[in-house]
């Protein structure tokens, strides 16, 4: 079986996507058996990748997660097979996950699938590979196992109708549900520049700045932290939701998705961009002022302080300071003085900017516990925490992350020791350090340290597209007019760039792009 | 294999099988580079469109063919055609010319990167145009890669004949294929050699791209360059035999 299949098989195991009956023309007995012509070079030495009416010969393996709506298209388009469209529109609706495929069997649907004849060879070989898929569908979709049906019986209509939607006119990221999976909703320019000083992935950005939009994809993952975090209870110590997966699947968009929902709800946002370009590429290093084991840096931590300002204006006067700060022989703060002049004295006076970035920190985690602001700590790529860093000491030995002063508080408030709020983290290969490539679990980024630090924490799979959020994706290129080759409206080009990207988000964006 | 008889066919011993007999034969011209494979192998067929028509649809004449197939011999199929629908020969040539050193890889990104580097130019335009101009902007950036490089080619070239122990730039009409090897060639010497250091090639590339696709530039200069050294030695067109 080409590995092709395999992609596709466990994409489907993890997107919980109803299976709504593949082509049943494939598995029907090919009218033409001599179209395949022994002999000649069907395939050439590299793998075809799959799809095509014909272009498989005999058993075929029936892709339950093809596009659902790609097979709408097809079976309309290709001449001389109206009994299986007919036949599978009719299966369609029945063809939802768990407790209606047993009852295919019964009455109306099935009879009309019997008079089908040919097909219902078709129809068996996917009932038993719906049932195959079932019990891993239900474990996945857990609790909103019953919303799951019915919104999906939704999709499944919705599917029938020719065009996907890709666009939500719900901007509201607190009234995004599940049946907005899979579409996109727009966050206005300005609030981006607020909200995302710098927390943006590059090429997400030069997208912003083509489209002249910003359209986020509302995807299951930042959906259930969603639903957790409204469901917060903010007595208890801090939750800690680690979203991890595959290089490209939408951890940092999806970060994002949960920063502007949390920036609409009035929180305040603790938002660390990227911890890995605290722990690599920093070209002065101070010895620290306040731990003279630690060291400091003042360019990193003036970058983050001023656009740490820009997120949360209006909290910096609210909150006020519980002691008093001695920066040096001249400058102090005195306790009550608002957080403002904190920021400020580090932005101005770069050399204590670490320690300012501290004591932002300490300040926020222990007065979030009061209850007058809601805290949300946000951190992209918090294995650079507890993983190696590349900076080293005048004598060249290397520098360990906890004798970083930024590295070293930014551990305190993502402990779980304070209440009030919630800590969002993101795990990331791409900016780590002597980390493998295909490292993307857990265990393997964090290290057996980072692991205990962060236990316990929930964590949350970013997975690559299912085929109704790859078809949304290519819905909204299309919209913008990104794929402007002319194959890459059609069927076909669409299957390549299905099976070149494996669904991967980030792959997919790259490909599109020279497109 | 059909070798001997082939050789005693042509009566040139010692010939490798693999001499094309399609060759040109000029008197003291020697074939130097030839292909392995003799002349009963035939081309594969990539296009994926030809094995899907079904049985019924095919004339006469593509059946034999089909049948024939069976029991011929096939070359095998480079290494870089695919049966992608988005593959473009023009573009894989042009790849294959910036690439240096067999680095593929790399000539590959900077090709892709030109072409989003193109749509992104072109998507700025758009959007900053006023609504009657923005139907008259090309924002395929294949298309815009095609009519530069068809705006770059020469219709004319020169070519130096020797005569009385002197060489002379003689007027000579192009075969086509020479031609869009000449606008490819003028394209990436100048993007390689009149670029800054930190500029990089992609960002030059589409600049130099679209440039030529409004007829204007260096590269299009060069075109009349040549066109106007053609005319100035017009005179000279008779020393031309061929």
């Amino acid at each position: 079986m080409p590995p092709s299949c395999l992609h596709n098989t466990q994409t489907n195991l993890s997107g919980a996507q109803p299976t709504p009956p593949p082509r049943a023309h494939s598995p029907a007995p090919s009218p033409k058996p001599a179209a395949r012509l022994s002999g000649t070079p069907l395939r050439p030495a590299r793998r075809d990748f799959p799809g095509g009416p014909g272009s498989r010969p005999g058993p075929p393996l029936p892709h339950p997660a093809a596009l659902p709506e790609v097979q709408v298209r097809e079976m309309t388009g290709a001449p001389g097979k109206p009994r299986a469209e007919w036949s599978r529109k009719c299966l369609g609706p029945e063809a939802s996950p768990g407790a209606s495929t047993h009852r295919v069997r019964g009455r109306g649907p099935h009879m009309r699938v019997q008079r089908a004849g040919t097909m219902l060879k078709g129809m068996t070989r996917l009932i038993s590979r719906v049932h195959k898929l079932d019990p891993g569908r239900l474990l996945h979709t857990g609790t909103q196992a019953p919303q799951n049906l019915t919104a999906q019986l939704d999709d499944q209509v919705s599917s029938e109708r020719p065009r996907a939607i890709s666009r939500t006119s719900e901007n509201d990221p607190a009234k995004h549900e599940l049946r907005h999976e899979g579409q996109h909703y727009n966050i206005p320019l300005p609030d981006v520049k607020a909200l995302f000083p710098q927390g943006l992935p590059p090429r997400y950005l030069k997208q912003v700045k083509t489209f002249n939009e910003a359209c986020l994809m509302v995807r299951k993952p930042a959906l259930e932290l969603l639903h957790h975090l409204k469901n917060t209870n903010f007595a208890h110590p801090a939750v800690r939701y680690v979203l991890y997966g595959e290089k490209g699947t939408g951890k940092t968009l999806s970060l994002c998705h949960i920063i502007h929902f949390c920036a609409k709800q009035d929180w305040l946002v603790l938002h660390i961009p990227d911890a890995h370009l605290w722990v690599k590429n920093c070209r002065e290093l101070l010895q620290s002022t306040y731990n003279k084991q630690r060291f400091d840096q003042p360019l990193e931590a003036s970058i983050w302080l001023k656009n740490f300002k820009t997120a949360n204006e209006r909290f910096l006067s609210q909150i006020k300071t519980q002691e008093k700060y001695v920066w040096n022989k001249r400058e102090s703060t005195e306790q009550g003085s608002p957080l403002g002049e904190v920021v400020e004295q580090g932005m101005t006076r770069v050399r204590s900017a670490t320690d300012a970035v501290g004591i932002v920190l300490k300040e926020l985690k222990r007065q979030s516990s009061l209850g007058t602001f809601r805290l949300l700590v946000a951190v992209d790529g918090v294995n650079a925490l507890w993983g190696r860093t590349t900076l080293k000491r005048e004598d060249k030995s290397p520098i360990a992350p906890e004798e970083l002063a930024l590295i070293y508080n930014l551990r305190k408030v993502v402990r779980n020791d304070w209440n009030g709020g919630a800590i969002v983290l993101t795990l990331s290969q791409t900016g780590s350090l002597f980390k493998p490539r295909k490292a993307y679990l857990p265990q393997e980024l964090l290290g057996k340290e980072g692991f205990d630090a962060l236990d316990p924490f929930i964590p949350i799979l970013v997975s690559n597209y299912n085929p109704k959020e790859f078809e949304s994706c290519l819905q909204y290129y299309l919209e913008n007019s990104w794929l402007q080759h002319e194959k890459a409206h059609t069927e076909e080009g669409k299957r390549e760039l299905l099976f070149l990207s494996n669904s991967n988000p980030g792959q997919l964006e790259r490909l599109c792009a020279c497109l | 294999m059909a070798a001997p008889a082939v050789t005693a066919v042509r009566g040139w011993s010692g010939l490798t099988p693999g001499v094309r007999s399609v060759v040109l034969r000029l008197p003291g011209v020697t074939q130097v580079r030839w292909s392995r494979y003799g002349p009963e192998y035939r081309d594969p067929q990539i296009d994926k469109e030809y094995y899907r028509k079904p049985l019924a649809e095919l004339t006469e004449e593509e059946k034999y063919d089909r049948e024939l197939r069976k029991t011929q011999h096939i070359k095998a199929a480079p290494a870089m055609k695919t049966s992608s629908v988005f593959e473009d020969p023009l573009i894989s040539k042009f790849t294959n010319m910036m690439m240096k050193g067999g680095n593929k890889v790399l000539a590959r990104s900077l090709m892709t990167q030109t072409l989003e580097a193109l749509k992104r130019k072109q998507f700025e335009k758009y959007h900053a145009a006023p609504a009657e101009e923005q139907a008259t902007i090309e924002r395929n950036p294949y298309t815009i890669f095609h009519q530069a490089l068809k705006n770059c080619e020469p219709v004319i070239g020169l070519v130096p004949i020797l005569k009385g122990g002197h060489f002379y730039q003689v007027p000579v009409p192009l075969a086509d294929r020479r031609r869009r090897f000449l606008a490819m060639k003028w394209m990436i010497t100048e993007c390689r050699e009149k670029k800054h250091r930190r500029v990089l090639m992609p960002e030059k590339l589409s600049h130099e791209l679209l440039q030529a696709f409004q007829n204007q530039g260096p590269v299009i200069k060069r075109k009349h360059d040549m066109h106007k050294m053609a005319e100035a030695n017009r005179a000279l067109a008779h020393y031309r035999w061929w």
